[in-house]
């Protein structure tokens, strides 16, 4: 129907990909090492799809088994929950088939992408899934490439490549800091996340901090009595 | 052949994850809930953020990563633009880490 917005959501991800890329170089030459073959490393990329959670099976890979693993993908996971919640609106009046689709390879970084355009009146299911599937090829590129390349690759957190996530999610909250509540939500659920990943082992703690943060707002908007 | 059924196995969890809030939150939702989703970006967005600046190896260190991530957040404050955000923090990413600090 509108391939522009498509072509538009692909172009968008090329300001993530280096992260992705990054990320997905690190992740091939972490499955060399567990002692997959650059092929299973590739298709487990295609397959799965969901970086954190591939990181966190590689890790534990050879001392559990098959049902740990899923169930610790679930749990990795969990946070899509919130995302899909908070993009339904969006979405509703779409094809079931559409939403299916759009499911797929909907990750952090195209979430965010197209959330931040909807927020701005302009989103579209098209741009949603350019920008998937941009992520999506370069993850899965990226991760064939690092398992081809093996032991070539140097550390890539020593050149401060796995702070492209980050920063690139710091570019677009500001699309979603109009008001005090919101950046006393973004205090709360970041001091949340922090004391978590303090206290906890594993990833849950960002799936927790972010329904509590953006509970309160909630609250925030309630008690004060304006948005 | 075992690994390919466990990435089917990890696919499927995983899919579940994204697709069930989708599908479920089809219909007119009430509106106390509408108002809590709104927040929900923001606080994914600073729960993602924060521990990978002040705790990327799971103990608090204010080194080159917070330094890149306050950086940042001038720029992004200042220019609202997701690649300009990147490249500062990088920058100073690197300058702090060629000055040794």
């Amino acid at each position: 129907m509108n391939d522009k917005d498509f072509k538009q959501g692909i172009l968008a991800t090329t300001a993530l990909s280096p992260g992705v890329v990054a990320f997905g170089l690190l992740y091939g030459v972490m499955a060399r090492q567990v002692g997959f073959s650059p092929w299973e490393a590739w298709a487990m990329s295609l397959i799965v799809h969901a970086g954190s959670a591939q990181f966190t099976i590689l890790s534990m890979w050879a001392a559990v088994g098959t049902l740990p693993i899923i169930l610790t993908t679930l749990v990795v996971n969990l946070r899509h929950l919130l995302m899909g919640a908070s993009v339904a609106p969006y979405l509703r009046g779409l094809h079931p088939l559409w939403k299916a689709l759009l499911a797929l390879w909907m990750s952090d970084e195209s979430y965010a992408l197209a959330i931040a355009e909807y927020r701005q009146g302009r989103g579209s299911h098209w741009y949603f899934l350019g920008a998937n599937v941009g992520i999506y090829l370069a993850w899965s590129t990226s991760g064939l490439l690092g398992a081809l390349l093996g032991a070539a690759i140097p550390d890539p957190g020593r050149y401060g490549l796995d702070m492209v996530f980050p920063l690139g999610f710091l570019g677009l909250l500001t699309a979603f800091l109009q008001d005090r509540t919101g950046a006393a939500v973004a205090l709360a659920a970041g001091g949340l996340a922090l004391l978590g990943a303090l206290l906890l082992p594993g990833q849950g703690t960002v799936v927790v901090a972010g329904m509590l943060g953006s509970g309160m707002g909630l609250l925030l908007e309630r008690v004060m009595g304006r948005k | 052949m075992d690994k390919f059924i466990i990435f089917l196995g990890m696919a499927l969890a995983t899919y579940l994850t994204r697709y069930t809030m989708i599908a479920a939150l089809g219909q007119e939702m009430p509106s106390l809930l509408q108002h809590w989703l709104r927040y929900v970006p923001v606080a994914l967005l600073a729960a993602l953020i924060v521990p990978a600046a002040l705790a990327p190896q799971g103990c608090l260190e204010i080194g080159l990563r917070a330094w890149a991530v306050l950086a940042g957040s001038l720029v992004a404050w200042r220019t609202r633009n997701v690649l300009w955000t990147i490249l500062g923090g990088l920058a100073v990413f690197w300058l702090f880490r060629i000055l040794g600090i």
